[in-house]
């Protein structure tokens, strides 16, 4: 009953190579997204602090709470299919896909920055003013190395989160990971191996992020004395 | 009803919206049932993740980890498209959409009700067992009632995710909102371009997911314990 057969993924040099570019474009899409997101949701955050005017509050405030409450894969449909013919210009479905990647993180990163922001305690920012640092030197020295120091757990758990989303973007053609397997799938009609196969690499994939995000807070909160 | 939307709307768009609300009765009945599903099914591993057996433990930190570590999309495609080729079965999108779901639910709820339940001072299940309480007492009459507080924001909040979860059933061509309204967009037809079709899509799984999400706020400020 039980008749595995793992050796038609691996005997089709096609199919390896395949795999290889999926985990690299997924990868690749991901991480690019991870890093202008986290930019992105660094400004959706600071936005919305008690000295920005209030109509960027509520721009920011807005933005968030519709990325968070569609699916992705509505938002990524829209930027691939609907954006373009508004523009009337094409672009590459991978910029599509990096855009609606860095559309989507953004929103979820600006909520658990936001947090982290807002969990610095407040004689921090007293201590700051009181000798005399400005403003922008009070949010990038004192409270954001602090904000990130405290949620870079909530952080990693998001990235990944967000991270196991990104397969859907095979869905416009995007030759990722999840979009190799289909491929290989719709050849050698191993489905079932084809996506346990699949389910490891996403699984090794997210160990190596897990990896590099606590490689990052070893060394990058060095500096926080334990309380 | 469909009068008044014809005559805002116009014809066309009218039914359109018609059919995606339609269509939208199919994901809340998939969200409902992997929510409801998931919850009986996450309940039971909570309550196995802190049982004062061992390898019952273990096999419900297997699972979470297990079920949290799968992406839901290849949940799906395993169940969808994995197991009738392997069995040579036929599997419905909607049993494969369904077990996907719920299996994801679960262990994200047992997940989360660990951590309420762990919250909770370990000196009440102490007093507890001073008055000679049994275990499922315990857990039933002192610990549970007060992880509640902790537990129901987040929860609700997760009805969410499951929501925009249920997006990603069409995959395997479950017919719900997010497939109809692929269908229309592709359809070519005028007054049904993607840049209409799709934030309409969108507006509708808001109009399901945001009173969800404000509610799960507003419960974080009035259950917070002091």
């Amino acid at each position: 009953m039980f008749d595995f057969r793992f050796y038609e993924i691996w005997r089709e040099p096609d199919f390896i190579d395949r795999l290889i570019n999926g985990v690299w474009v997924s990868v690749e899409l991901s991480t690019a997204g991870g890093v202008f997101g986290l930019i992105m949701g660094l400004t959706l955050a600071a936005a919305q602090s008690s000295v920005s005017p209030s109509v960027l509050r509520y721009a920011s405030i807005s933005y968030i709470e519709g990325i968070r409450n569609t699916p992705f894969i509505v938002q990524l449909f829209f930027v691939t299919f609907g954006l373009p013919l508004i523009f009337n210009y094409r672009w590459p479905f991978e910029a599509s896909a990096l855009l609606a990647i860095v559309l989507n993180f953004s929103a979820y990163f600006a909520e658990v920055l936001r947090a982290g922001i807002e969990s610095v305690h407040r004689g921090q920012i007293e201590a700051a003013q009181s000798l005399c640092l400005t403003r922008r030197q009070t949010f990038f020295d004192i409270v954001l190395p602090q904000a990130f120091a405290n949620v870079w757990p909530s952080l990693t758990s998001q990235f990944v989160f967000l991270f196991l989303t990104t397969g859907l973007i095979s869905e416009i053609g995007v030759e990722d990971l999840t979009w190799s397997g289909r491929y290989i799938a719709d050849r050698n009609f191993r489905d079932f191996e084809v996506f346990i196969v699949l389910t490891l690499l996403y699984v090794l994939i997210v160990f190596g992020y897990k990896a590099i995000f606590s490689l990052v807070q070893r060394f990058a909160f060095r500096w926080r004395v334990a309380r | 009803m469909t009068e008044l939307l014809q005559l805002l709307l116009g014809e066309f768009h009218a039914k359109m919206l018609l059919v995606l609300l339609s269509a939208t009765q199919w994901t809340i009945y998939l969200s409902l049932t992997a929510f409801i599903g998931g919850g009986l099914i996450g309940l039971l591993f909570t309550v196995l993740k802190i049982s004062p057996i061992g390898w019952l433990r273990r096999l419900a930190t297997a699972y979470i980890w297990l079920f949290q570590s799968i992406p839901l999309l290849m949940l799906l495609f395993l169940t969808g498209l994995g197991i009738p080729a392997f069995f040579k079965i036929d599997v419905p999108a909607w049993l494969a959409a369904t077990v996907s779901l719920t299996l994801f639910t679960s262990a994200y709820m047992s997940e989360v009700w660990r951590g309420a339940l762990e919250s909770v001072p370990k000196g009440q299940w102490e007093g507890g067992r001073a008055l000679g309480l049994g275990f499922n007492w315990i857990l039933y009459s002192i610990v549970a009632p007060q992880a509640l507080r902790i537990a129901t924001p987040p929860t609700v909040g997760f009805m969410v995710q499951v929501i925009k979860g249920t997006s990603m059933a069409y995959i395997i061509d479950y017919n719900d909102l997010m497939r109809w309204g692929k269908k229309i967009a592709n359809s070519q037809l005028d007054g049904a371009e993607p840049y209409i079709v799709y934030p309409v899509v969108a507006l509708i799984y808001f109009g399901l997911c945001f009173p969800l999400s404000q509610w799960s706020k507003s419960l974080e400020k009035t259950m917070s314990p002091k």
